[in-house]
């Protein structure tokens, strides 16, 4: 039966169920067992299944070194960083051992756990607590990067990352965290590497993911009193991608606008961009367009943030550009 | 501790082994034959064949970079010559010529194999030693490191780890003196770098790691330190190695003397002459010596007649569940 949970609640109620179905499933990260983590996500665990969870020392190369070795074993560790920016002091780990395990042992083993990482913008919290860390991960084949956009998704979808065989960035946007859904209470699962027709519409395929699919939802509302209507993509799988939704979406409407959060050199828009040239340019109606952040440091004071981060009215106008193309 | 004549013998026989293994790999790497590098470990033999010796096949091994050696012995008899064909990158080779030199792994024997970064696998063998705990087995997982990889940021965070959750993990410390050029005492404060292991509370000693009864003796003392939950140790194995880093690298950084002054601890003269003390006769060694010379031969034919992988054979298991696409 489904009611009304946040965001947090839902991977909340995720971890919980899957503890329960599987006792090689435990939890390890930085304040997650005791204090139930930094935000909240890990609550309760470590009270009901005490020799499950695991406070370590800020040691995030310890954390995700230890994951890959006990998954190797059979295990499936679901690791905590607290910060997704905190990447950059594991990533070693992250991207040449969890990445590699499973080619190394040809398939035997793989490094089957789960790095949930607190990503995004937006809380006023500056360039080492707000970025946005996907592409830096979508470049090393081996990984998966999930990103959920919805109470709905989180749950579905950390219970498929938990449940996958493969090393699973999930990426928990904080400005989610307080959104709230529709969440069944039963154990359900969402497929990885399938994207969601979040609507369909035939002028223009607008492609988001976290966050920026409540951009693209509004827009979406807002362009259909002005006769435009918009599909809107969200491939909740970030890496490896499901290019197929995206190619089928864009050869229908013709006109293509990816809102993204990072910065726009190199993000998944270019990606997703060249894609869309490579295999369908003779279906394309305007040139793309990509709304994105500036390319720039996330800054702290509010004004400075809102500033760098993508804005609503970009999107607005990007439609309106590729419609009056 | 004294070796039973009968195990001495036989790890007599896994040091010429491993010995002349590393000798054809570098004839094969110098002649083109094997590509890109191998980092031989000549001079190493009694802590590669001795640290292999102490453990169960059921223990976790993390080799490192310079490790055919207990590569070799840690895999069983019938494998051994698809190791040698993995270092020359054949089909037939135990992971498929997928990684090569410094990659080789066998699960079966958990040869967990090496990331070749250094530090890497010294976290990484906390989660194998967690598994033990976690599944209530008393198996073990000992990690080879170098004296350079001491270096790494990570070997604080997995000892520190490793010795609060008496985590069992044997930190086995090759100390052959040089990373690459550098020699341990221009990088670390240590006099002996086992003493490092004080700061993070976890038992220690620097051994000869030339002789190998004492590098068996003291690494079945630690693993059983560990199998009773008493946590890590860190043993300090003071060794050589003959050759440059690489294949190939003069290690013109030496200076002059110091190779043939080792050399006179050669750890398989050494075992000879405890051997010879015993009364084991020249020919009961030359037998020895004419018995590897058989196995080299088997395994050098077979890397050599294999056939190289099927290029499509890059693309396999990116993903336990995903197919990378092709060309």
């Amino acid at each position: 039966m489904a009611r009304t949970l946040t965001f947090s609640k839902a991977l909340n109620e995720a971890l919980h169920q899957e503890m329960e179905r599987d006792e090689k499933v435990f939890i390890l990260g930085e304040d997650v067992a005791k204090m139930g983590g930094d935000f909240g996500i890990t609550t309760g665990i470590w009270k009901r299944w005490p020799k499950r969870a695991y406070d370590t020392a800020l040691s995030e190369s310890a954390i995700v070194g230890l994951s890959c070795g006990a998954a190797v074993c059979g295990l499936r560790p679901v690791a905590e960083l607290m910060f997704a920016d905190f990447i950059g002091v594991c990533y070693d780990q992250v991207i040449n051992n969890a990445a590699k395990l499973c080619y190394m042992y040809s398939g035997e083993a793989s490094a089957q756990l789960v790095i949930r990482a607190v990503t995004g913008g937006g809380i006023r919290c500056a360039y080492q607590h707000s970025q946005c860390i996907e592409p830096w991960l979508m470049n090393i084949p081996g990984l998966v990067v999930v990103a959920p956009a919805t109470p709905y998704e989180a749950k579905g979808l950390l219970v498929s990352a938990i449940r996958s065989n493969n090393p699973v960035i999930f990426l928990e946007h904080k400005g989610l965290y307080n959104s709230k859904g529709e969440v069944p209470e039963e154990l359900y699962s969402i497929p990885l590497y399938k994207a969601n027709i979040e609507q369909e519409g035939k002028d223009i395929t607008l492609v988001a993911s976290m966050s920026m699919v409540a951009f693209a939802k509004k827009a979406a509302d807002e362009l259909a009193k002005q006769g435009v209507s918009c599909e809107i993509v969200n491939p909740r799988t970030l890496f490896p991608l499901d290019k197929e939704t995206i190619i089928n979406s864009v050869a229908k409407t013709g006109r293509l606008v990816v809102i993204q959060e990072g910065p726009k050199f190199m993000g998944y828009g270019a990606e997703i961009g060249a894609m869309v040239y490579e295999d369908i340019f003779e279906y394309l109606k305007a040139p793309i367009r990509r709304v994105t952040s500036l390319d720039t440091p996330v800054p702290f004071a509010p004004v400075l943030e809102d500033y760098v981060l993508p804005h609503y009215d970009d999107v607005l106008k990007a439609c309106q550009e590729v419609m009056a193309f | 501790m004294t070796l039973s004549q009968d195990r001495f013998i036989k790890v007599y026989e896994d040091m010429v082994l491993i010995r002349r293994f590393e000798e054809e790999v570098e004839k094969y790497s110098k002649n083109g034959t094997v590509p890109g590098f191998v980092h031989l470990s000549i001079g190493q033999e009694a802590s590669q064949a001795g640290i292999i010796e102490a453990l169960r096949e059921t223990d976790y091994k993390f080799p490192d970079h310079r490790s055919h050696g207990a590569i070799v012995l840690s895999s069983r008899p019938d494998d051994r010559k698809r190791v040698m064909a993995e270092i020359f990158g054949k089909k037939t080779g135990i992971n498929g010529g997928r990684g090569g030199s410094m990659h080789v792994n066998d699960l079966k024997v958990r040869n967990m194999g090496f990331n070749a970064i250094e530090g890497s696998t010294v976290v990484t063998c906390l989660g194998t030693a967690f598994a033990s705990v976690y599944n209530n087995t008393d198996d073990v997982t000992a990690v080879f490191m170098g004296d350079g990889t001491l270096g790494e940021g990570a070997c604080h965070e997995s000892m520190n780890m490793s010795a609060t959750w008496k985590l069992p993990i044997l930190y086995c410390v090759v100390n052959n003196h040089y990373a690459i050029s550098t020699h341990y005492t221009e990088s670390h404060p240590q006099k002996q770098l086992a003493t490092w292991a004080d700061g993070y509370c976890v038992p220690n000693e620097t051994i000869d790691g030339n002789d190998i009864e004492v590098v068996i003796e003291t690494i079945e003392r630690a693993a059983e330190h560990a199998r009773l939950g008493k946590g890590p140790t860190l043993i300090e194995l003071m060794t050589y190695r003959w050759q440059g880093h690489f294949s190939g690298d003069p290690a013109a950084y030496r200076p002059e003397g110091e190779l043939e002054s080792w050399k006179e601890k050669d750890p398989i003269l050494v075992a000879k002459a405890k051997l010879t003390e015993r009364g084991t006769t020249e020919a009961e060694l030359k037998a020895i010596h004419d018995r590897v010379e058989v196995l080299i031969a088997e395994y050098v034919k077979f890397a050599l007649e294999s056939p190289n992988p099927d290029p499509e054979d890059g693309i396999k298991h990116v993903y336990m569940d995903i197919e990378v696409e092709g060309r």
